[in-house]
């Protein structure tokens, strides 16, 4: 939930509006916020499931610390969500376990 | 071919109060200093504290954290501090060279003097469903309240009433959420007794004796078991009761981020009310390795207020170190600094930290 | 679940009771912990749970924390791709 109005901080001043593919599904964020923010006022906390137990997380540090908010990020995995920035037409997906690699969309985006 | 290294006279690691206060008094001295930090923006904790400030004129009293955060932003780029953003320090190497890591390259920075001000960390709690979503630090939710505008969820329970519990708790009241209640193992309140008040006022009741038992939630945490403890911290039996949350913070106190001077080989000292491993550093801030200072709560957990002061502190002594400052005015200047951080040293708060800074400054040498 | 199940090292997910297990062949360093449980050696690096981890081995061994050293700090303090260690300003350009 966003709070867009703070008895301190005062009424936000939203940014601009972009689209993320979340496991498919188009979702609203907000330009340069982080991934996990967006995520979270999307009603979504689940944001990866673990090696070995199968087990889910979500934000937990918020700071880029403690790594378990990390999804597939542009076909990278391990990328945390909660320090790496929206962008428009980011594909963000559920990270299970490691994750793998896409070699081939990293080949392509350094060749374009 | 090899790149020539970058140097500087002073890099200060860490942007928080620390960090830009010990630039701010290095770069007025003449200094050439640059400014490094992690995140994409500097001011480490300050922006994320919206409520006033406790002390004296000084100190800012009455003024909220944001707000001196700004002003000490203004004050070092005023005063020619180069400030570096998203840039890691990812090693502290010999003759005090710095490894950055800055986006998708690595540099090399050499310089005559280093400030370490990187600040603490939360500590955590491990209880059963304590992975589940839903589950983070006090300061994980402050962070996304304050700094990112979006609450975590709707219903919080809050582990811990230390400060950061207590000022947590009203910060996620102010952006709409519900705090169900305040569970704390002690028997008393850790935090300052007007934050206490506060929550208290709007109806969060803080459990005394009390710990979270568990957390339970089949994707995401939906329910919290606390229970009444004895001074042993052992659950007392038929106490339980259950919580519908969505939300469970620990604000279970925090530890300094000393990875840098641990790397560099700096003397280490167990303070166990400041945190637990303090890098051993002498009046002028300085560690066991000469141009390597400390500042801040790297330093041991206290308040922005001390870590300003020891931010000036260690800024002025590096200053007088380069030859920036004549021996006379880096005295004159540095005194009136610890003159200020004796004053916020006192009363019942500030006694044992008085005490655990003695402490850090005798262990030169016998550790 | 009980108390031997609570996962202590969240990014490996070793647990509370495979710790205290490891322990009990003989350990007293943080750095052999690290090493036979793997706490510690995740994407993390031991920055969630190594306060966990001292408190357990300062418990078992009947020690105070000021006797458990933590485990040896090694550059890098992040995750860092190779590929970025590998480059140099100018290769960004």
């Amino acid at each position: 939930m966003r709070v867009g109005d703070h008895p301190i901080l005062g009424k936000v001043e939203w940014g601009k509006k972009v689209t993320m593919i979340v496991d498919g599904h188009p979702v609203e964020a907000l330009e340069g916020e982080p991934i996990a923010t967006a995520l979270l006022a999307a009603g979504r906390r689940v944001f990866r499931y673990t090696t070995k137990l199968n087990e889910p997380r979500g934000v937990f540090c918020a700071l880029g610390r403690c790594t378990d908010c990390v999804m597939v990020v542009d076909g990278q995995p391990n990328v945390r969500t909660c320090v790496t920035p929206v962008r428009d037409g980011m594909v963000i997906e559920t990270q299970v376990g490691l994750g793998q690699w896409c070699y081939s969309k990293k080949a392509d985006k350094k060749d374009g | 071919m090899v790149e020539p290294m970058n140097k500087v006279k002073v890099a200060v690691v860490g942007a928080g109060a620390a960090g830009i206060s010990a630039s701010i008094e290095a770069a007025r001295a003449g200094a050439k200093v640059v400014l490094i930090d992690e995140n994409e923006r500097p001011g480490g904790q300050l922006f994320k504290q919206i409520h006033k400030f406790f002390g004296s004129e000084a100190h800012r009293a009455g003024i909220r954290g944001i707000q001196i955060g700004t002003d000490l932003l203004e004050q070092a780029k005023e005063a020619g501090v180069q400030i570096r953003l998203n840039t890691v320090v990812y090693g502290l190497f010999a003759e005090k060279c710095l490894g950055l890591m800055c986006g998708d390259h690595t540099e090399e920075l050499q310089a005559d003097v280093i400030i370490l001000a990187t600040g603490a960390s939360e500590n955590t709690l491990a209880f059963p469903g304590w992975t589940l979503p839903g589950v983070m630090g006090a300061g994980a939710a402050q962070t996304l309240i304050n700094i990112h505008r979006t609450l975590p969820g709707d219903r919080v329970l809050m582990v811990g009433a230390g400060n950061v519990g207590l000022i947590v708790s009203y910060q996620l009241l102010q952006a709409g959420a519900e705090v169900v209640a305040s569970v704390e193992g002690l028997p008393y309140i850790g935090g300052y007794g007007v934050h206490a008040s506060k929550i208290r006022r709007a109806g969060v009741p803080i459990l005394l004796s009390h710990t979270v038992l568990r957390a339970e939630g089949h994707e995401s945490v939906e329910r919290a078991v606390i229970s009444q403890v004895d001074k042993n911290w052992v659950p007392l039996q038929g106490t339980e009761k259950t919580l519908e949350i969505d939300t469970l913070c620990l604000a279970v106190g925090l530890s300094p981020l000393a990875e840098l001077a641990w790397m560099a080989g700096c003397q280490f000292i167990h303070i166990s009310p400041m945190g637990g491993w303090i890098p051993v550093h002498d009046e002028n801030m300085q560690t066991t390795l000469p141009g390597i200072y400390v500042a801040g709560d790297l330093t041991g957990i206290e308040e922005a207020s001390t870590a300003m002061e020891e931010g000036r502190l260690a800024g002025l002594a590096a200053a007088e170190a380069l030859g920036c400052l004549s021996f006379e005015e880096g005295a004159m200047k540095k005194a009136e600094v610890r003159e200020r951080l004796e004053t916020l040293r006192i009363g019942s708060f500030g006694k044992g930290r008085s005490l655990a800074k003695k402490q850090i400054l005798e262990s030169r040498g016998t550790v | 679940m009980t108390d031997k199940d609570v996962i202590i090292c969240r990014c490996e997910e070793v647990t509370r009771g495979e710790i205290e297990e490891a322990i009990r062949l003989g350990l007293t360093t943080m750095n052999e912990v690290k090493r036979l449980t793997r706490a510690g050696l995740g994407l993390c690096q031991g920055k969630t749970c190594s306060r966990l981890v001292s408190d357990i081995l300062a418990r078992e061994t009947n020690r105070p924390l000021q006797d458990v050293k933590p485990s040896t700090c090694r550059p890098p303090t992040r995750v860092m791709p190779i590929g970025v260690l590998a480059s140099l300003p100018s290769d960004s350009e």
